[in-house]
Order: structure tokens, then sequence, then C-alpha cells
């Protein structure tokens, strides 16, 4: 048994140590979901569009649609935006005279209900049952953990997955 | 003489310490696990969005596009640009500006009509 003064030393580096692992816990916790959104929206999108094309029997026209990846800006309709081009259209330089939006795509599918509510927590059961057919098992849990609301305090999934 | 005090504190410590290591061990198992399934997702993910019926299969409309910044006061503008564009915003104090920059291609905007037409 070492001397007290060492013991308290260490279990203070063991706390430091602990909250920062804590951190870097949570911070992975919301990346691993929001990949989870992502992909949930990403396969509800292309459901929901290659049914609407079985049953119009043809794809939409080109000029009605925009494919993924994408940026959206927004603003008031009275926001003068002045926007200088390159010739070869590399560059582009926006100056609005008031505030704007910035969001991308997922941020829109999201808008669309694609992530069946659960970046919100707000997820019905049938939203749940989707969300879940369209993740692998072992993400389960997280979608599971994801659809009850907001997560503020780190939870560990209980025991290991399989695969 | 010499009294040593520290014999009760030093066994809590000492259970303390044992706790604090064990917990290391559960910290260390569970942040391995999220890296896993991270760098799985991130797989999943790029094959799902390079999977060539997806790509084909992965576009909103624009009454999607409208529908999700539904005031009608706003003006909504797509930007659509190949991977690894920069984009830079300007700090708010200093006016509001964006700036794109390109590398490997095009840069493509345009606005969401507003009319019913559904054509971008």
């Amino acid at each position: 048994i070492g001397l007290p003064t060492n013991s308290a030393q260490e279990c203070q580096n063991l706390e430091v140590e602990r909250q920062r692992r804590l951190e870097r816990i949570k911070q992975k916790q919301s990346q691993l979901q929001e990949l989870i959104l992502q992909q949930i929206a990403f396969k509800n999108l292309v459901q929901r569009n290659r049914q609407s094309e079985q049953q119009a029997n043809r794809p939409p026209p080109p000029n009605s649609i925009i494919h993924l990846p994408f940026i959206i800006v927004n603003t008031s309709k009275k926001t003068v935006i002045d926007c200088s081009i390159s010739n070869d259209k590399f560059e582009y330089l926006f100056n609005f005279d008031s505030m704007f939006e910035i969001h991308d795509d997922i941020e829109v599918l999201k808008r669309m209900g694609m992530a069946c509510g659960l970046e919100v927590g707000k997820c019905s059961p049938e939203d749940l049952k989707v969300a879940r057919s369209l993740v692998p098992k072992a993400l389960e849990p997280y979608v599971i953990e994801m659809a009850k609301g907001p997560i503020s305090n780190v939870y560990i999934t209980g025991g290991s997955s399989a695969n | 003489h010499i009294q040593w005090l520290g014999n009760r504190i030093d066994a809590s410590m000492v259970s303390r310490h044992k706790e604090l290591q064990r917990e290391a061990c559960d910290l260390t198992e569970a942040e391995e696990q999220l890296d896993e399934l991270i760098a799985k997702c991130n797989l999943q993910l790029r094959l799902l969005t390079e999977d060539p019926q997806n790509k084909k299969l992965g576009y909103v409309r624009c009454q999607d596009l409208r529908q999700s910044f539904d005031s009608p006061d706003q003006l909504v503008m797509v930007i659509r640009a190949p991977p690894e564009t920069q984009m830079q915003v300007s700090e708010p104090s200093e006016g509001y500006q964006v700036s794109l920059k390109s590398t490997r291609g095009q840069i493509d905007v345009f606005l969401c009509p507003e009319d019913s037409s559904g054509v971008c």
C-alpha cells in the first residue's frame, strides 16, 4: 500500500482523466447519433423516391429535382444579394445586406420528416419501427435511445453487440 | 513519536482508487465500442451514397424545399458544389458575406422558384 499522499494524487489524476473521457464519449455519441440520422434519412428518401417513381411509372423531370449533396442558403426576399462569379464558375462571392441562414441537405431531409422525428426525440411507435428497420442491429439500441428524447447524460449501452 | 493518522482515510482512498480504475476500464471499452461504430457508420454511409442506384434516387423535389422553408418571405438558394469546395462565411460584425472556392469543378447556384410549376 502506497503512501496516502500518493493515492490521493493518483485518485485526482484518475478523476481528471475520467472527466476527459466522459467528455470525449459524449462528443462521440453525438457524432454517432448524427451518422445514424443521416443513414436513416437518406434511406427513407431513396425509398420514398423509388416508390413515387414506380407509382408515376417514370422518373420526375430533371429540372424539378435537386440531387444530393447540396447546401441551402435562405434569406428574406427583401435582402439584396450581390453576387460575383469567376468565369470558370469555380469561385463565387455573395454579399448580403441582411441576415441569412445556411443549411445542409441533411437539415432539409430532417425537415421533410425523413429522420422519423429522431432528431428531436419525437418519434411515434410506427416511426420508431421504420427507423429501426433502416439500421443494422448493432445500432438499434442507439435508435431506441434517441427516440426517447434528446440525450443529456452519458449513457453506455448494455452488453457488447455481436455484429 | 510518530502517530499514523492516515489509516482510515487511506483505506477509503484505496477503495476509491480501485473504483476509479475499474471505471477507467469501462470507459475505455465504451469509447472503443463507439469508435468502432462510428467507423462502421461512416463506411455504411459512404457505400450507401456512392451506390449508383441510390445516387440516382438521392434527390429532393423543389416542392420539398419550398415546404421545408415555407415562410412566404423566404428566398431559397441552392448550391451544388464538387467535393472539397471551401465555403467561407464572414463574421456577422463584418457584414454578411459568403465565398465559395472550388478546385475540382463548377459550382452551380440557383434559386428555388416560388410558383407551383415544380420546376427549379
